[in-house]
């Protein structure tokens, strides 16, 4: 099958994009229910698999509004490794075990393993940007802010009771700042960007 | 910090830039590899941000959370609620209800009038106001509850809140308010759309408007939670 053949199941990324209720219910009902049981029957509660599918479902969206997520393989499929690895690297992380999460894995270069690295990837440069934005000075971070969620610079800098000038120029230095920062981390290297 | 540069990088990104300037910035673009590496990150954090607080993934995760927590919930109060003799006791007041309808020619509001339990304060939620809310409303205080409803919408607008809010106007006979709410609801995105419509059907109910009432029901889908009572009403106003 070619690479770039999207599969018929890409309505559910698309609802999710377009944060369509009716497909995110039809989420719930239909692909949720055997990752809590996976969860359950690894050491979890439901109150954790509800956190695991919440993320995940955030990840997805956060993936389809950055670059357009296209489906390659089954939802199911997909939504279910995504939660399930997610859960084994939460559990890695609260016992310091080693917990293999690669052994049953497909080895070879199925189409679902490779969307599941790229959404991988993907989260882990969004946790490291949010990681970096909760670094920033609270001036930058209510400036950054405001700046993302108002558009207009004008009115930013009238809430802000500050100059146009003052404010544009502000918010250049503190996307510098940040920009600075990943440049110099060498984690950023290995995650490729755009 | 070369502040010159990420100046440089906003005014390229807002579109401030003189034709002659940008011609400048597009062939140091092609040319200079680590302003290019440079700009790429900057432009990498603009999106992120824009996403990051877009108005649709504000939106998109109280969406979320919202159908998470009825998802769950519902699965837990299934095994609560299943008793047998709730089933016994259900089953009576089913026929009761059937035999008291049977002599009663129109449907009335009174019928179909079974308000859910809110359930907003759970997991650790402190809002103290919004706690008040439930309380009242729970308690079918709805008088009391709906100035506390208004204070608590005032800063947090989510449509659960809205949706429980009408349901107490509905019943405090502030219907034209009501109605209001409901019908914004009813044209919204989240997972009260179809309850918000259902409730706005009752009003029309509650004020024997029944062909207001069926047009409304009938727009309602038939994946609704509960299709049943549509369909029982719709078949009472026949």
């Amino acid at each position: 099958m070619a690479q770039s053949t999207i599969h018929p199941d890409q309505i559910y990324i698309d609802g999710l994009a377009n944060n369509n209720s009716a497909v995110i219910q039809s989420i719930y009902k239909n692909f949720v229910p055997k990752v809590v049981s996976y969860i359950r029957n690894n050491s979890g509660d439901q109150d954790q698999a509800q956190d695991v599918v919440q993320e995940i479902m955030i990840l997805l969206f956060n993936q389809a509004k950055a670059n357009k997520l296209q489906l390659t393989c089954p939802f199911d499929a997909y939504f279910f490794l995504l939660c399930k690895r997610k859960w084994l690297n939460e559990l890695k992380k609260s016992s310091n075990k080693g917990v293999t999460i690669d052994d049953d894995l497909p080895s070879t270069n199925e189409p679902t393993e490779q969307m599941v690295t790229e959404a991988e990837l993907f989260d882990e440069k969004q946790q490291l940007f949010d990681l970096m934005f909760q670094k920033l000075g609270d001036k930058c971070q209510e400036l950054l802010k405001l700046s993302f969620t108002i558009k207009s610079m004008e009115e930013v800098a009238e809430k802000l009771n500050v100059t146009y000038g003052y404010v544009r120029k502000k918010k250049s230095l503190c996307v510098g700042q940040l920009t600075q920062w990943i440049q110099e981390t060498n984690r950023f290297q290995s995650l490729k960007i755009t | 910090m070369n502040e010159e540069r990420y100046i440089l990088f906003e005014n390229y990104l807002s579109n401030l830039l003189s034709a002659e300037e940008k011609a400048d910035f597009e062939s140091q673009l092609q040319t200079d590899t680590d302003f290019r590496k440079n700009f790429e990150i900057y432009q990498n954090w603009t999106n992120f941000l824009e996403n990051k607080f877009s108005p649709e993934a504000v939106d998109f995760k109280k969406n979320i959370e919202s159908i998470s927590k009825k998802h769950f919930k519902t699965k837990k109060s299934k095994v609560i609620d299943l008793r047998s003799w709730h089933y016994a006791v259900a089953a009576s007041v089913t026929i009761l209800f059937g035999l008291f309808l049977f002599q009663n020619i129109n449907p009335t509001f009174e019928d179909y009038d079974n308000p859910e339990m809110a359930t907003f304060v759970e997991r650790g939620d402190v809002n103290e106001n919004l706690k008040l809310a439930q309380d009242a409303f729970n308690a079918k205080e709805y008088k009391k509850a709906i100035p506390i409803f208004e204070t608590v919408l005032k800063t947090n607008k989510s449509p659960e809140i809205q949706y429980f809010y009408s349901i107490a106007l509905l019943e405090d006979n502030q219907l034209q308010k009501a109605e209001i709410n409901f019908s914004d609801l009813r044209y919204g995105n989240s997972i009260y759309k179809n309850k918000a419509t259902w409730y706005l059907a009752l009003s029309k109910l509650k004020q024997k408007d029944f062909r207001s009432c069926k047009d409304i029901l009938l727009t309602i889908p038939d994946d609704f939670e509960d299709y049943d009572q549509v369909q029982e009403l719709l078949n009472e106003l026949d």
